[in-house]
């Protein structure tokens, strides 16, 4: 039997002994450098980037229940015609909220928890290329959300102007009271936590990647998460842009977006959405890839065409570039322009069926086991194809003239965003549950999690095609009887409740399955209860901080797969190897890492105090400047990773972090300071 | 502190290729992941201070293209009514020269000169500094001619713009004068010298944009 | 609130099997559960709107037969090759790792489908882009929080009679008397190009009489154009697109289709100047309303000779010269007339029956408790404190003005 050829494990890499955590080193002298993975001091200082994937997981999912909420608040006042449950005014404060909630505080962290968690595991890294900038990324999310959602307690009511902001009735005349300011400064506070991300992920994915690892040869997951940084690499400061323009006519009475002085308002419009539109690709492409990892794995074949999947998502991260006035065919930028981006419109539709028919072609002849991670990946193609179709009639610009700005958008990009983006999210959840934290979530539950939430997703935005159609605009906080809106609103509250239903079963799931976990009889799923395919599942469940006991040596794309099964003389396909024979055990204890640090949370805490003091105080303005001055000398004085820590002395060449973490990238508020992490090592 | 230390090392393989292990003959497993072995030759500062400039380079294209839309739609005070070209010339050209010193800087630390590289270090922001003045004078000089950041579309979008690449310049200043001290307390040694270099990376792209800037916002009518 | 009588679009039998049967719930009987749907998208009554329904029908039909395939096929393919009970897993599928001629000719299928459809797209562009010529109404559309105005150039001159053109130092005023402004409601020809001009006061709002036409935007700074027509006589309802603050879902807007004849009677009362009052109730709301209403409102013949520009906020506030020639008021969102049933209407033929009074007077009373407006930051009509006596008086004076 002629086996293919495996690396053995000598060839690994074997890293520098050492104790596992650093000494404590003195930082300004002010504090001791924090140490030891438990308790709750361990998660609010790490740079381990699993936990910090996991808590932008759990932010997402908490903001998931605010901006859930505001959306049941929202269909119960539109469960029947002419109700006053809540004021025009609160209704208007509520679809702003929910749509920001979800967009910046729910969809995008729940691709960069999986990102973050991932990418180095994918790659066969110790961990991202700046571990503290990571930290920083995440705090600064989370700062961000809270900064914006504040403005429901201090800002004299929150957002109220959508999240797409138009000009001008976000000015001060149209919308008085703060919530507004909340929205510039906290997106653009969240807007530097994706570009500072963006930064280190790309340059962990082009740098870090195991020895033998080719591009070609990167899990999906990682190829698409690739895409999205790039994405968010450049269409971030376009929308920075924006929201400076936006905060310097509200605070320092600018005229950018003001009429009167001669300003047009199509200017926020083309920023808006040269950032808007990457903006979807960057919340869809994560979630394809995620089922571009689950559907081989439980199809129990390889991903069918590998490179026209990247490619295409490649293709797609480009031609997203240049549809953006496709939102814009009602709004009187002229014909030749709109015959232009209805062209292109079209034309990015072709990657994304791509897509489709290559993960169709994927489970074809394959075996398939409808675990929940299947069962919502498959409900991720499913429902996906039905936003792509919508998707295609909005390219047809006279078609969009009747439907933009109806329901049938709604309709249109929650089929996208929740039946796409959030299908592929769940099942991410419950596929890499046991790898974050070593035991699997139940699947009698995680079933009835997909039916019914399937249920309550086709019930809530199936009906809104029809009601756009019909002619009921969105954004408006009640209908009148009469014109055939009242069933099809009425199906969609119960729907929407459903949906709420099926994440009570997700969060109860969670819990219990943790509760299970504790008891005696339970057995751990062990490094691969799935049978994958990628290296992510060669280490031990739940990972271990160093990920990998030796560095992968990668030949193959499906590298673990092919150290699980080969191939006989005769074409026949038989496992060579049990998981655990191949998996590493994750019990090093030698493995030198990054030191956690106080200051990425602490320079974080004070970008909502400046935002906090431009709006009402500058004293706490300069207050929170002082702050993150302090931080950033500390961040930048602090050696990124512990010289003396671990090895004491000796040879440089292994002082380096593994990772090299010196937390150089600049990013528009520290670049100047932690330029000179290098300098100190 | 450790005064030695590797350089980047130049004949390590970039990218292991090859479908057997044997490809990884010669590769210095030892250090894989250390920084050393980048797939794209580039260490993870230098690759990130690239990214981030790329992505800078979509902040001024808006700001420029704010601008450029804003110009000649409002009434009042115009480009032509406050613009002193020939002292925003001198003051460019200091931009530039400065420039010129941080190639000067950067090749002084690579052949572990540390006198030099303090003086060019302390020339660039010197130069770097003057840009600023300038800019502070300019600004104050349109301000006494009735043009605040209020006045109207073009004065926003003006002093926007180039405020932006003002506080750019005065980030830059910071970063070479704390590379000064560094070096005054020997911190910064020719080990280090790809640090001189980032931050020439980032001082180099600041003056090209202010190239673009003098050209589209002065220069063009 | 009231109900809308279906005027629109009756019978037009459509296929939508295959739209029913792709799960978009198209079909008729789908769309009628609720009876009456006078805003739908689907039932065009003028030329631009039946053009885009071609198109979007053909876009739905190819949206649906894709859709068939593709969730018939994920659903075949996934029953089909289901993990049998008995397999034990041992034995793994072929390990098909892509085929990249099936592979083109799935990128290049969907490609040439919307070539395809972007050839008719462009084309559909285009002419829904062109001019209709000089014969065409012209008319100015006006979005301001939360209503409309319209402003008519009937003698063709170029320039409309309006709010700001009234105003003092105006060179040559009387070009304007020969034409007309009115509020909420625009009455046009049936059978004739119309030419929108669409603006805004304040912020941005978007036009949209589903059954003439798509919708534009009205950008404050900017003047769009959209052309309308209908076919037949009618009223047809529509409702701003572009979410323009607190009462966003309050905005709305009627047009009635007249028959040649009967526009040019109404075009004739509408250049004639407001009625005298003449009863002492109609006299007494007309004090009410010099004293109230006029540093807002417009009355031809009683405030725009006083007009200076200083206390009247030109279009602040619907022109009310021929109010009571209006089905609507208020953003188009309360009926001024109800019929012998007790229904609201707004059928051109009914407008100048039976009052609804109860309605008229609780705006008076309270128009904030009304309609959600921002009255305190001079958008929308404020509480004026007015007396039961003045209510009266002023409801007299305004179904007067017809």
């Amino acid at each position: 039997m002629a086996i293919v050829e495996r690396p053995s494990t000598s060839e690994t890499l074997e890293l520098e002994a050492g104790p596992r955590h650093a000494t404590p080193e003195d930082a300004l002298g002010v504090f001791k450098r924090p140490q030891g993975d438990t308790g709750w001091r361990s998660w609010l200082f790490t740079v381990d980037h699993k936990r910090i994937g996991i808590m932008y997981g759990a932010a997402a999912l908490f903001f998931f229940l605010v901006g859930g909420i505001e959306a049941l608040i929202i269909r119960t006042q539109l469960a029947a015609p002419d109700q006053a449950l809540i004021s025009a005014d609160l209704y208007n404060q509520l679809f702003t909220m929910h749509g920001v909630t979800m967009i910046f505080l729910v969809v995008m962290p729940i691709g960069a928890a999986f990102a973050n968690f991932l990418i180095p595991l994918q790659i066969g890294a110790r961990d991202v290329a700046f571990p503290r900038l990571n930290a920083f990324s995440f705090w600064c999310f989370l700062f961000g959300g809270v900064f914006f959602n504040s403005s429901w307690f201090i800002g004299g009511g929150a957002a109220d102007g959508g999240w797409f902001a138009y000009a001008p009735n976000t000015s001060v005349i149209f919308s008085p009271s703060h919530g507004m300011d909340f929205y510039a400064i906290g997106l653009q506070i969240t807007g530097i936590a994706s570009l500072v991300g963006a930064i280190n992920l790309i340059a962990t994915v082009l740098n870090m990647r195991a020895p033998g690892m080719t591009l070609m040869k990167m899990p999906v997951f990682t190829w698409m998460s690739l895409v999205t940084q790039f994405l968010l690499l450049f269409a971030m400061p376009v929308i920075s842009v924006a929201l400076f323009l936006l905060t310097f006519d509200r605070l320092f009475d600018a005229n950018f977006f003001d009429v009167s002085a001669g300003a047009d308002p199509l200017l926020w419009e083309h920023l808006f959405w040269i950032f808007g539109h990457p903006e979807v690709y960057i919340m869809i492409l994560p979630a394809f890839g995620i089922v571009s990892e689950t559907i081989p794995v439980f199809s129990r074949k390889p991903i069918f065409g590998y490179e026209f999947i990247v490619f295409s998502g490649a293709a797609i991260g480009f031609m997203g570039w240049g549809v953006w006035a496709h939102h814009m065919f009602a709004s009187g930028i002229g014909p030749i322009s709109v015959a232009a981006f209805a062209v292109s419109t079209m034309f990015i539709a072709v990657p994304t069926g791509v897509k489709i028919l290559n993960w169709m072609a994927t489970m074809w002849g394959g075996k398939l086991s409808f675990t929940t991670p299947m069962l919502f990946s498959i409900g991720l193609v499913t429902m996906f194809t039905i936003g792509g179709l919508s998707g295609v009639s909005h390219a047809v610009a006279p078609a969009d003239t009747q439907q933009t700005d109806t329901y049938y958008i709604v309709a249109h990009f929650h089929y996208v965003l929740f039946g796409g983006a959030l299908f592929g999210f769940v099942g991410g959840f419950y596929y890499w549950w046991p790898k974050a934290f070593g035991h699997m979530l139940r699947e009698g539950l995680g079933k009835a999690h997909f039916w019914v939430m399937l249920l309550g997703f086709n019930l809530t935005f199936g009906p809104m095609h029809v009601l756009g159609l019909q002619g009921m605009p969105r954004r408006t906080h009640s209908y009148f009887d009469g014109y055939g809106f009242n069933v099809w609103n009425l199906v969609s509250t119960i729907g929407a409740f459903l949906i709420a239903l099926s994440f009570l079963i997700f969060f109860w799931n969670i819990w219990v399955s943790k509760r299970d976990a504790k008891k005696p009889e339970w057995v751990s799923p062990g490094p691969d209860p799935w049978d994958a395919r990628s290296i992510e599942w060669m280490t031990a469940s739940p990972a271990p901080s160093h990920n990998f006991d030796h560095v992968p040596v990668v030949t193959h794309r499906d590298e673990f797969w092919y150290r699980k099964y080969g191939e006989t003389d005769d074409h026949r396909i038989v496992r060579i190897a049990a998981a655990e024979d191949v998996a590493q055990t994750g019990d090093r204890t030698d493995v030198h890492l990054p030191a956690p640090s106080y200051w990425p949370i602490l320079l974080c805490a004070s970008f909502p105090l400046i935002g906090w003091g431009l709006i009402f105080n500058l004293g706490i303005a300069f207050a929170g400047g002082a702050l993150a001055l302090l931080a950033l000398y500390g961040l930048a004085m602090e050696p990124a990773d512990d010289p003396d820590g671990g090895h004491g002395h000796h040879d440089d060449h292994v002082d380096h972090s593994p990772t090299d973490g010196s937390d150089a990238a600049a990013s528009p508020t520290d670049g100047d300071a932690d330029k000179e992490a290098t300098l100190v090592d | 502190m450790t005064d030695t230390a590797p350089a980047q090392a130049a004949d390590t393989p970039t990218e292991a290729t090859g479908p057997a292990p044997d490809h990884l003959d010669g590769v210095d497993l030892e250090s894989w992941g250390l920084g050393t072995n980048n797939a794209t030759g580039l260490s993870n500062n230098k690759l990130g201070m690239w990214l981030f400039l790329g992505s800078d380079c979509l902040l001024f294209g808006a700001l420029i293209s704010t601008y450029l839309l804003m110009r000649h739609r409002g009434t009042g005070i115009g480009p032509e009514d406050v613009f002193d070209i020939p002292f925003t010339s001198v003051s460019s050209f200091v931009l530039l020269m400065s420039s010129m010193s941080m190639v000067f800087a950067v090749s002084s630390i690579a052949r572990g000169d540390d006198q030099k590289l303090r003086l060019w270090l302390l020339v660039t922001s010197l130069l770097g500094g003057t840009f600023i003045a300038g800019q502070v004078y300019e600004f104050t000089s349109f301000y006494r001619e009735g043009m605040g950041y209020t006045t109207n579309l073009f004065s926003s979008a003006f002093y926007s713009l180039t405020g932006f690449h003002g506080v750019h310049v005065s980030v830059g200043i910071i970063m070479l004068m704390s590379l000064f001290v560094l070096s005054l307390t020997g911190r910064l040694k020719q080990d280090r010298a790809e640090t001189v270099e980032i931050v020439g990376l980032y001082w180099h792209f600041v003056d090209i944009v202010w190239v673009l800037i003098f050209t589209i916002v002065y220069l063009i009518p | 609130m009231h109900r809308f009588r279906s005027v629109v679009g009756s019978a037009r039998v459509r296929s939508f099997g295959l739209l029913a049967l792709a799960g978009l719930v198209l079909s008729g009987c789908a769309m009628s559960l609720d009876g009456d749907t006078p805003q739908t998208t689907l039932e065009p009554e003028g030329p631009a709107a039946s053009k885009i329904d071609g198109l979007s029908d053909l876009t739905f039909i190819i949206a649906a037969v894709v859709f068939v395939l593709v969730e018939v096929g994920v659903l075949f393919v996934a029953w089909k090759f289901r993990k049998r009970k008995d397999d034990t897993g041992d034995e793994l599928p072929e390990q098909l790792h892509g085929n990249t001629k099936l592979e083109i000719g799935w990128t290049a299928l969907p490609a040439v489908i919307l070539a395809f459809l972007a050839v008719f797209t462009v084309s559909t562009i285009l002419d829904l882009a062109e001019d209709p010529g000089e014969e065409a109404t012209r008319i100015r559309v006006v979005g301001q929080q939360w209503w409309w105005s319209y402003d008519y150039d009937l003698d063709g001159d170029g320039v409309y009679a309006d709010g700001d053109v009234v105003a003092p130092g105006i060179e040559n005023p009387e070009e304007y008397e020969t034409d007309i402004e009115v509020a909420n409601e625009m009455v046009i020809p049936a059978g004739k190009p119309v030419y929108l001009e669409i603006e805004s006061r304040d912020v941005i709002h978007s036009f949209w009489i589903p059954a003439l036409n798509g919708k534009k935007d009205a950008v404050p700074g900017r003047t769009h154009y959209l052309s309308l027509e209908a076919d037949e006589p009618g009223t047809y309802v529509g409702q701003c697109t572009e979410y323009c603050g607190l009462s966003h879902a309050y905005m709305r807007m009627v047009v009635h289709a007249l028959p040649e004849d009967e526009y040019e009677a109404w075009v004739e009362e509408q250049l004639a100047p407001a009625n005298e009052p003449e009863t002492a109730e109609e006299q007494a709301g007309l004090e009410v309303f010099e004293g109230r209403c006029a540093s807002c409102h417009l009355v031809e013949g009683v405030n725009d000779d006083t007009y200076d520009g200083a206390t009247v906020v030109p279009g602040a506030a619907p022109n009310l010269t021929h109010f009571a020639s209006r089905g609507t008021y208020a953003g188009s969102i309360f009926n001024l007339w109800q019929d012998t049933n007790g229904n609201d209407v707004i059928e051109w033929a009914e407008i100048g029956g039976e009052l609804n009074r109860n309605q008229l007077e609780a705006w008076l009373r309270n128009p904030p408790a009304e309609k959600p407006m921002a009255a305190d930051e001079n958008r929308g009509m404020p509480n004026l404190g007015l007396s039961e006596a003045d209510i009266d008086s002023l409801v007299a004076y305004l179904t007067s003005l017809d």
